[in-house]
């Protein structure tokens, strides 16, 4: 396929046809139809703000191919926050830990949170690093993001001491 | 001006098919892909994707005890084999230490292996386990060691149309994978090794292979480390020492951004003399 063509996809629990290009990433694609949460930083793997959900897994959306997506399913932080509880958690976690200062790593780093939780992950410092260690935050210097995590995870019951 | 075209490739004969043309670009996790496109390196191509070939997104025990990994593996999958951690703790390792949890989940072995990076951690443990490659084009399959698959920076032995199924090795419980990057996540090695050892009764180093990622154009085998190893006793000092000499005649560092060519020198010796101890450990006792 050449020039501007659809794709079938379903994003945040709704279905949707919308148009791509060949060679559109995942993230400019998100954001040219709205999804403004889904976070542009430094649109090289790097950063790890644009993270999304694709089929369950936590992807950094500027690494991926937006018309590979077609045929499959897209959560973004906002879109979970309406309706997934343990994203609710999450968010609510990073508002009462103060881990939200400028508020641009915090939608992937959620993502990220959440996929690590869903995964099994525990009440545990250092794996909670490595867990969110795909995401840059310049703000916080990550403390007060880790004991967000560390809350949800020990409310959770996954263990941890 | 950014000029794609797209075909999704559902099977392997139309996968095979679209890259027998001349400006196809196949694209697997597209971690790598989509970088090179946003920077430009690469324009004008069709972009094939073969997401879909989900028989190739699998690790198997064959019947004849060899693992087989499928090229659109991903990493986090290798990070949560039970089998490889057993079987192939090189691998696994590397798997572990690999980008960050997010990029796995994209990330490829074939992608990591086709890309050609002197830094491709899957590289060195799969060198140190004598790995072959599953290769396949519109013209039949092949078989290829993956010592002479890489053949320079970003350059491989695959033809033109021509894609990686699968990677296949004999399991080595005795073997490692270390990695030295400037921060612990998400870094680009400085310098990797990966060994792997087999010992007999009397504790005498029958085989040992031992590969590098980050000294070379390309990642390598270390043929003379190797040799000062095979048939002496395992982790004799002496021979420890000879081994870190004689890597230095395998290894050809640069200086880049992350390091100088005498820090890498220094390290692979270090490296080498960690990854044979930790591969023998277990044995060692
Ligand atoms: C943030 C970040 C961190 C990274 N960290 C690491 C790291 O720690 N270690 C490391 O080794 N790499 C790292 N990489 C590089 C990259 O993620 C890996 O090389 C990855 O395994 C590539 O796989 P892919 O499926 O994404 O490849 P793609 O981007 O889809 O493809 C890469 C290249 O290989 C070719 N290709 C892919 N699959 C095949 C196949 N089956 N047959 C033939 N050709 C094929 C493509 O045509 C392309 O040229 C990192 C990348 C990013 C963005």
């Amino acid at each position: 396929m050449s020039g501007t063509f659809e794709i079938n996809l379903r994003i945040n629990g709704q279905e949707a046809v919308l148009p791509t290009t060949a060679e559109k990433s995942l993230l400019r694609f998100l954001r040219e139809h709205n999804y403004w949460d889904v976070k542009c930083g430094c649109e090289e793997g790097d950063c790890g703000s644009c993270a999304v959900l694709l089929d369950g897994r936590a992807v950094k959306s500027c690494i991926t191919l937006a018309a590979a997506c077609n045929g499959r399913e897209i959560w973004t932080n906002r879109g979970l926050g309406r309706t997934d509880e343990l994203t609710k958690k999450l968010q609510a976690a990073f508002v009462e830990s103060g881990a939200i200062q400028c508020g641009f790593c915090t939608c992937g780093m959620i993502i990220a949170a959440k996929h690590y939780l869903e995964q099994g992950g525990k009440a545990d410092r250092s794996q909670i690093k490595e867990a969110i260690s795909g995401n840059l935050c310049r703000c916080t210097g990550y403390v007060k993001i880790v004991d967000a995590v560390y809350g949800v995870a020990l409310e959770m019951g996954t263990g941890g001491i | 001006m950014k000029n794609f075209n797209y075909i999704n490739a559902p099977d392997l004969p139309s996968a095979l098919e679209a890259l027998a043309k001349p400006d196809a670009y196949l694209v697997a996790g597209g971690t790598n892909a989509l970088v090179d496109i946003r920077a430009g390196k690469i324009n004008d191509r069709t972009l094939v994707n073969i997401q879909g070939l989900t028989e190739f997104d699998r690790i198997t025990l064959q019947e004849n005890g060899r693992i087989q990994i499928g090229a659109l593996t991903a990493i986090s999958k290798l990070a949560a084999s039970d089998l490889l951690a057993e079987k192939a703790p090189a691998l696994y390792q590397a798997a572990c230490n690999f980008a960050d949890p997010l990029t796995r989940n994209s990330a490829t072995i074939g992608g990591n292996l086709a890309n050609a990076s002197p830094a491709a951690d899957t590289a060195p443990p799969l060198l140190a386990l004598d790995a072959e490659l599953l290769l396949a084009s519109r013209f039949g399959e092949r078989r290829l060691p993956l010592q002479e698959f890489f053949l320079g920076v970003g350059k491989t032995a695959l033809v033109p149309g021509e894609m990686v199924l699968a990677v296949e090795f004999m399991p080595n419980s005795f073997s490692s994978f270390l990695k030295l990057g400037l921060r612990q996540a998400m870094a680009i090695s400085i310098v990797t090794a990966a060994a792997a050892l087999s010992l007999d009764k009397e504790g005498i180093v029958r085989e040992f292979h031992l590969a590098f990622g980050s000294v070379g154009p390309t990642p390598l085998r270390a043929y003379n480390g190797e040799k000062a190893v095979t048939g002496t006793e395992f982790a004799d000092p002496e021979v420890i020492k000879q081994l870190q000499e004689a890597v230095q005649l395998d290894i050809n560092p640069i200086d880049d951004l992350r390091a100088g060519a005498g820090y890498r020198r220094e390290m692979a010796g270090v490296l080498a003399k960690r990854a044979i101890l930790s591969a023998g450990r277990e044995v060692g006792q």
